[in-house]
Formats: structure tokens, C-alpha cells, sequence
């Protein structure tokens, strides 16, 4: 068994609903995906098992609408990344220092360059930018949004949302019914099951998930 | 033979524009076409738009109204340009590619439905034409309409297979739009974009570059009147020389769906076709119609 091998197979086991995936993407190359509720769980296991754990640093990709955290380790020559994905609408990270101490520059810097708030980092100063720096101003984050052009925007939610990009108001509803048709035209959405079949076809293919839409809300995660 | 058909009418018909419904229906009845609601359908789904956002969705979306209508065992006929260019296109783009009609039918069954591609996609002024015939048209029009037209037949219906003639849609809609005994006129501007669609991209190009210069010319040749075979550039011609006014530009054109001209030339009363519903004044158009 391959050390890739092994720690995916550890990992799947120690972290249960916590282990979301893992790719092997080269000789020595292991990523495995996860919770991010389940990330300081993840590093303790790495450290229990493998004595020889070196951390390497973390990485931060803002992709609009998520933080993506990458926690590299080391063992044995073979690195190990922890990927998980955090949405902006909490943008929080949990500190793995009193875990691994090496961790507390990167995780400083990461909250100074992206606004992101690191939970119980024992020391938590600005690192790089000075104390009076400006919450809404981190260099490196970007907007909270996808590249949708904002005029279309609300094509997008209304298609998803209601499986027709128009909404029928009171009025023309009147005028449907003194013209002889129904009040409501047999749309999608004027049938739970049909509206669910749509809702269902919409997540199947994962649009809801590249516009960033909020199926509690029922609206774009964004404006 | 009976002419049956389901009828698509997408969104902005039934939502923003029911009068072309309700006119539709009259002239369907009286030239004894059948058409069939499509119950469970969905946005077709919007054509410039949605194929942007995600190509699989947007295959996905047609492929289960196509299969709605499979499983009516009717073909489709739809009142709408952009609905026809998505459904027609997805449609022989399905036909013709395998492995995308498998990778749409997996997502179709996990909702138990399925699409082999035996729906014929047409649009109404090719029904109208192809199957009823201009002839059985011309023996219901008893109010003969005498006013000048311009039509505007929409960007989406120039679409034909590869190699076919980009105007036969058109020419049949200006066969048909004349059986209404109407004088069709000639602006020279007829190929050129209404400007809905890159109204959400710049407004001001949209209107001042498409529609202003479309208006222009309607308005030189005399026409009392723009027919539109399309929901989309009928708001767009109706809203927009609202819209213009904002530049200086006052026209008051009325705008109407070429099913509106047939219904009034079949002497349904247009009380009864909630022309008020127009954004532009095609109520007191057909008022004054009426009373000649």
C-alpha cells in the first residue's frame, strides 16, 4: 500500500462524515477533502500516526463566494494538502496552533491578507498589514461574487428559483381569466412535484452551485 | 385532418403578454387547430442567457420539456423566438449527438422521464403555414384590416438547418401577415436586431443604435403599425420607445403579435383580446379599425 493510499484509508476512518473526498494526483502528491468543521480533527489524527508530520504552510484561494484553506503537511517526502471549503458568509478558520505552533505566522497572515477571522489563535496581531488597517480593505480579497454580470443576475435567480425567468402579477392574472385562460399558466412552478423535478435537474447538474444559490433563501448568495 | 399540436408558449407570453395568448387561441379555434397545454413546463430554458450560464442545464432543461411533450405524443408548436432557437437547436443537437443525449437522459430518469428525439419542433407561423395553409387562413379573415404594416420577424427565426433558406420563416410570416388584408411595407431595416438582448448588456447601445434606427425607418415608410412574431421584441419595441423618450425621441408606434393582427382580421372584437395589456397604442389602433 502506498503512503497515499494509507492515509486516505486512515483518514476516511477517523474523520467518518468529516472525510468529503481525496485525490491522488501524482507520485507523492495526496488531497484530501473535508468538513471544515472537521479540520482540527484531521490534523490531530495526521500528528498521532505520523510522528515524522512536518507542516509545509497553508494556502488560501479566495474564489468569490468561499474561502478555499489548504493545509500542507509533509510525511515521509509525500505531501499531504487538507482542502476545505469554507463559504465567505461565515469566513472563519480554526486555528490549528496549539496543534502544530509552526502554524501561527501563516494563519496571522492569512487573517492580515483576507479579512478571514481565525478562531482561539492565541496571539492574533496583524502580521503584515499595521494595527489601524481597515476591516473592509485585505489586499487580497476579492468581492463577494461570481463573475455573473450583475444585470443578469436576477435572470438567473428567477429561472432557478421559479423555473421561468418572468413572474405573473394579480393583475395580469385578472386579465388571463376575463380572457378565457387560467390564472395561472401550467408552469413548473405551479406544481410542487414538477417545481422539485426542475429544482432537482438544477442541482444535478450543479448550476445552483457556479451562481451561488441559496436554496433556503431562495435567492443568489450575492447581489 | 385534425392539426394538433402542444403548444409552448414560454415565459413572457403567459406572464406579460396574454393578450397573444388569448388572440392565439381565437385564431387557433377558428382555423381548427388543436393546441394542447404543456403541463409542467419550464422556462425553455432563455436563450442568451442560460446556454452562457451552463451548457448541461441548459440541454437538461430543453430535453425534459421536449420529453413532456414525448410523452403527449405531440409535436411542438411555439409562439416565441427565443423559445424556438433553444428548443429547435437543443433538439438537433440531442438528435445528433449520442453521448449527450445519454450523459441529459441519466439526470432525465432519476425524475422518470426520458427524451428519444421524436419531437418535431416548429415554429406557429410554420404550423400556420405548413399545416393549415394560407388558404384556409384567407377563408376566416371577414374583417379585412386596410393599414400599413411594418413587420420585424426577429432575429431567432432567420434559424434553419445548414444550407436551408434563412428567410422561408420569414417569407411565410409576410405571406400570412397579408392574408390580413394589410399592406406590408418595405423599410429596409427588417434583418436588423430589435436590441432585447443587449438591453442588459449596454440599454442606451440597445436603444439608440438598434431600435432608434429600426423606428426611423418604420416611421419614414408610413407604417401604421410594427407585427412581431416574438413576445421578446414586442416588449422590446413597446417599452423601448417608452424608454426613448428619455432621449428626446418620441414614437408611439403600436406594436402588436403578428396572432393579434389574424385574430382582429377574423373579426374577434377586440375587447374580448385585452389589447390594453400593449405598452404602446395598439388598443386605440384597433379601436379605430374597428369602427372603419
Amino acid at each position: 500500500m502506498t503512503v497515499g493510499d494509507e492515509v486516505i484509508e486512515y483518514m476516511k476512518i477517523k474523520l467518518g462524515g468529516g472525510f468529503l473526498g481525496a485525490k491522488v494526483s501524482g507520485e507523492r502528491r495526496i488531497s484530501i477533502k473535508i468538513n471544515p468543521s472537521a479540520l482540527r480533527d484531521a490534523v490531530k489524527a495526521m500528528k498521532e500516526k505520523y510522528p515524522e508530520l512536518r507542516f509545509i504552510t497553508i494556502s488560501t484561494v479566495d474564489h468569490g463566494l468561499d474561502f478555499e484553506f489548504l493545509h500542507h503537511f509533509s510525511i515521509d517526502g509525500s505531501v499531504v494538502t487538507l482542502r476545505s471549503l469554507v463559504p465567505k458568509e461565515d469566513g472563519t478558520l480554526q486555528s490549528i496552533v496549539d496543534i502544530i505552533p509552526a502554524a501561527s505566522l501563516i494563519e496571522r497572515e492569512i487573517s492580515d491578507l483576507f479579512g478571514v477571522k481565525v478562531l482561539n489563535h492565541p496571539n492574533m496581531r496583524n502580521l503584515i498589514l499595521t494595527e489601524d488597517w481597515p476591516d473592509n480593505k485585505r489586499p487580497l480579497k476579492k468581492p463577494f461574487e461570481t463573475d455573473l454580470p450583475k444585470k443578469i443576475r436576477p435572470v438567473a435567480e428567477a429561472l432557478i428559483s421559479k423555473s421561468c425567468v418572468a413572474s405573473v402579477s394579480t393583475f395580469i392574472q385578472r386579465r388571463r381569466e376575463d380572457g378565457g385562460l387560467t390564472k395561472t399558466p401550467p408552469f413548473a412552478f405551479a406544481d410542487e412535484e414538477d417545481l422539485e423535478e426542475f429544482h432537482g435537474i438544477i442541482k444535478d447538474t450543479g448550476l445552483d452551485r457556479k451562481v451561488g444559490f441559496d436554496w433556503e433563501r431562495k435567492s443568489l448568495r450575492y447581489k | 385532418m385534425a392539426v394538433k399540436y402542444v403548444s409552448f408558449l414560454g415565459c413572457q407570453i403567459p406572464m406579460r403578454l396574454p393578450c397573444t395568448e388569448i388572440a392565439s387561441n381565437r385564431v387557433f379555434e377558428k382555423i381548427g387547430l388543436e393546441a394542447v397545454d404543456l403541463p409542467g413546463y419550464s422556462c425553455c430554458p432563455e436563450p442568451v442567457i442560460s446556454r452562457q450560464l451552463d451548457k448541461t442545464t441548459s440541454l437538461a432543461i430543453s430535453a425534459r420539456n421536449l420529453a413532456l411533450a414525448e410523452e403527449l405524443g405531440l409535436n411542438m408548436m411555439i409562439l416565441c423566438n427565443g423559445c424556438y432557437e433553444t428548443l429547435d437547436e437543443a433538439n438537433e443537437f440531442l438528435r445528433h449527438n449520442p453521448e449527450e443525449m445519454r450523459r441529459v437522459n441519466d439526470i432525465l430518469k432519476r425524475y422518470g422521464k426520458r427524451y428519444s428525439g421524436g419531437v418535431e419542433v416548429k415554429h406557429v407561423v410554420e404550423v400556420l403555414y405548413e399545416d393549415i395553409g394560407p388558404d384556409r387562413i384567407r377563408l376566416n379573415v371577414t374583417k379585412p384590416l386596410n393599414i400599413r404594416v411594418a413587420l420585424h420577424y426577429g432575429c431567432h427565426m432567420y434559424r434553419e438547418k445548414k444550407g436551408a433558406d434563412i428567410m422561408r420563416k420569414p417569407n411565410m410570416m409576410k405571406e400570412l401577415t397579408s392574408l390580413a388584408g394589410v399592406e406590408v411595407v418595405d423599410y429596409g431595416l427588417e434583418r436588423l436586431c430589435c436590441g432585447y438582448p443587449t438591453m442588459l448588456a449596454n440599454e442606451e447601445f440597445s436603444l439608440k443604435n438598434r431600435l432608434l434606427l429600426k423606428l426611423n425607418r418604420i416611421k419614414e415608410a408610413g407604417a401604421d403599425a410594427i407585427v412581431v412574431a416574438c413576445p421578446a421584441c414586442n416588449i422590446q419595441f413597446e417599452m423601448g420607445q417608452i424608454m426613448l423618450r428619455r432621449y428626446g425621441e418620441n414614437y408611439k408606434i403600436p406594436c402588436m403579435n403578428l396572432m393579434e393582427l389574424l385574430a382582429l382580421s377574423f373579426g374577434v372584437p377586440y375587447k374580448e383580446l385585452h389589447l390594453e395589456l400593449h405598452k404602446s397604442p395598439v388598443l386605440n389602433l384597433a379601436r379605430r379599425m374597428e369602427m372603419t
